[in-house]
């Protein structure tokens, strides 16, 4: 399911990029300044950066060594392509967990400095939950990766957010049916991963979440992986 | 791994393979039409045509990075996508691409693991291969600044890393300077020395008819026929100075010789025949100026059979 040395090299690619490490860098300090703890770092002013971050490194997830052709090169290896998808995912999402472990230290850190009393607990739990909101998001960036060029991946992601986002707040208003809007945001809650932060401070709220977005991992996974087998592996020329 | 020279089932067998591209606007391009060859082990087979005739489509038609519109290919005689067939294969695109933030030594390694190696084992493999091909110091930089020779180096010692039975290699020599090109030719004669299949694509038609032991010539797609270099032999063309005082002797020396002007050819089956017949050139009294094994015949073969010129 899972090929290691891909990942390895995965995560050491994202790991060199410019643009991971300036973003990395602004969420560590955001997450440092940014509350009496963790917890409220990530709640707060962090979690912009964490998804501009999720955004960059699930960028050209796949599409990256597709484009460039060594993926063909990988792919001759005696290595299956769900194996490689599942590489390529856990690379990124191990690049992105080294990040932002390291902006939970540092926000640990500015809290001790602080002389905050923030408890421990959610403390802790706030970072494996970051990482799993930002994990369900990579994998729907490399599903759509297995089928689009470039970091179109992220470009779609985010239009088909902001279109949803349009329509919730439009739609009720041109039908004149205000009760649209709860339909809605029962509906919009199912249509991408879910905010599971709640579950470090209020765990029955905040399990059905976290449970949902590990189904989000493994079902993108899926459909990434059966997107991409249906994909001619070779490189076209121009 | 090998059944021995030209032993048993071919390493690589493509039999009427098909592929149709759709360019924009909807034409048809017929990239391959249903060709049919085999490599064996221990041959080296020259893929030879003019830019777009479907060479790299048919290497991409046999490796199954490329579904046929009809036909297949067959591994070892076996599915292409069988991952035991692709442990014996390596594959040299031309113009490779690779990760620009990891070193020529990481992906090296990232292959050797791929290939099975443990990650000590495939370091010390990645680093003997990599000096292998000439690229001992650059593998330590990031390929994103790697030149087109040594993008070329490293995915020739991407192809052979895994002690290969069948390698493709696709122009393996442009971009390579001349000691490269060298370099490559000792080792196209080494893998078939040790009984491993090469299908070669080069328009290099010199070093094609130095390594090759059957050519395809290829044109729109279709094989337009099959040349078995040696079988057909080759020339040595000697240039001497007192050719008008020697046409008798040479006659009786080397009969099958024949003396046109101050040019005398000699028709040879391999270049190991070729410092004896020297040396009885110059016992016959040959004042030789200069000698040359000709390789214009595969040329001349070529632009009769692809360029239609007489």
């Amino acid at each position: 399911m899972i090929s290691w040395p891909v990942a390895r090299a995965a995560a050491l690619e994202k790991l060199r990029s410019p643009a991971v490490l300036a973003v990395g860098f602004c969420l560590l300090a955001a997450i440092f300044f940014g509350g009496s703890g963790p917890r409220q770092a990530f709640s707060g002013p962090g979690i912009a950066f964490l998804v501009l971050l999720t955004l960059i490194v699930g960028a050209g997830i796949l599409s990256d060594e597709l484009d460039s052709g060594h993926a063909q090169l990988v792919l001759l290896r005696p290595l299956t392509r769900a194996a490689w998808v599942g590489g390529r995912l856990v690379g990124a999402g191990s690049a992105l967990a080294a990040i932002v472990a390291a902006a939970w230290v540092a926000g640990l850190a500015g809290a001790v400095l602080r002389g905050s009393q923030e408890p421990w607990v959610p403390a802790l739990a706030i970072l494996p939950l970051a990482v799993l909101w930002a994990f369900a998001w990579l994998s729907v960036l490399a599903a759509i990766g297995a089928v689009l060029p470039g970091w179109t991946n992220v470009a779609a992601a985010v239009l088909a957010v902001l279109a949803w986002a349009m329509l919730q707040g439009s739609l009720p208003v041109v039908l004149k049916r205000p009760e649209l809007v709860e339909t809605f945001a029962k509906v919009g809650k199912y249509l991408g991963p879910q905010d599971p932060l709640e579950l470090a401070t209020r765990p029955r709220e905040g399990l059905g979440p976290a449970v949902y977005d590990l189904c989000w991992i493994f079902s993108a996974w899926l459909v990434a992986v059966v997107l991409f087998n249906r994909r001619e592996l070779a490189r076209r020329r121009s | 791994m090998t059944g021995g020279p030209l032993a048993g089932t071919p390493a690589l067998e493509v039999a009427g393979l098909k592929k149709t591209y759709r360019a924009r606007g909807g034409a048809a391009i017929v990239a391959v039409d249903d060709l049919t060859f085999a490599v064996r082990p221990g041959e080296i087979v020259g893929l030879l045509g003019p830019n777009g005739a479907g060479k790299t489509t048919a290497m991409q038609l046999a490796l199954a990075l490329l579904e046929p519109d009809a036909g297949e290919a067959r591994l070892f005689g076996g599915d292409p996508e069988l991952l035991d067939a692709r442990r014996r294969v390596g594959y040299a695109p031309d113009a490779p691409l690779f990760p620009r933030k990891l070193t020529g030594l990481q992906i090296l390694v990232l292959h050797a693991e791929l290939l099975g190696f443990a990650r000590r084992d495939a370091r010390q493999r990645a680093a003997r291969f990599a000096e292998r091909v000439g690229l001992a110091e650059p593998a330590q930089r990031s390929a994103g600044t790697y030149s087109r020779g040594q993008a070329q180096r490293l995915g020739l010692a991407l192809a052979l890393l895994g002690d290969p039975d069948l390698v493709l290699l696709d122009e393996p020599t442009a971009g390579l300077d001349p000691a490269g090109v060298a370099a490559m030719r000792e080792l196209l004669v080494s893998l078939r020395a040790r009984g491993a299949a090469v299908l070669l694509n080069s328009h290099l038609l010199s070093e094609v008819e130095r390594v090759c032991d059957r050519v395809l010539f290829l044109k729109q797609g279709r094989l337009l026929r099959t040349h078995e270099v040696h079988a057909g032999g080759r020339t040595l063309e000697v240039r001497l100075a007192n050719a008008a005082g020697l046409a008798g002797s040479l006659g009786r020396t080397i009969p099958e010789g024949t003396l046109e002007g101050d040019r005398f050819r000699v028709p040879v089956q391999s270049e190991e025949q070729v410092p004896a017949l020297i040396r009885r050139l110059v016992e016959a009294g040959a004042a030789i100026v200069e000698a040359r094994l000709a390789g214009a015949e595969l040329e001349q073969l070529y632009l009769q059979i692809v360029e239609g010129r007489a």
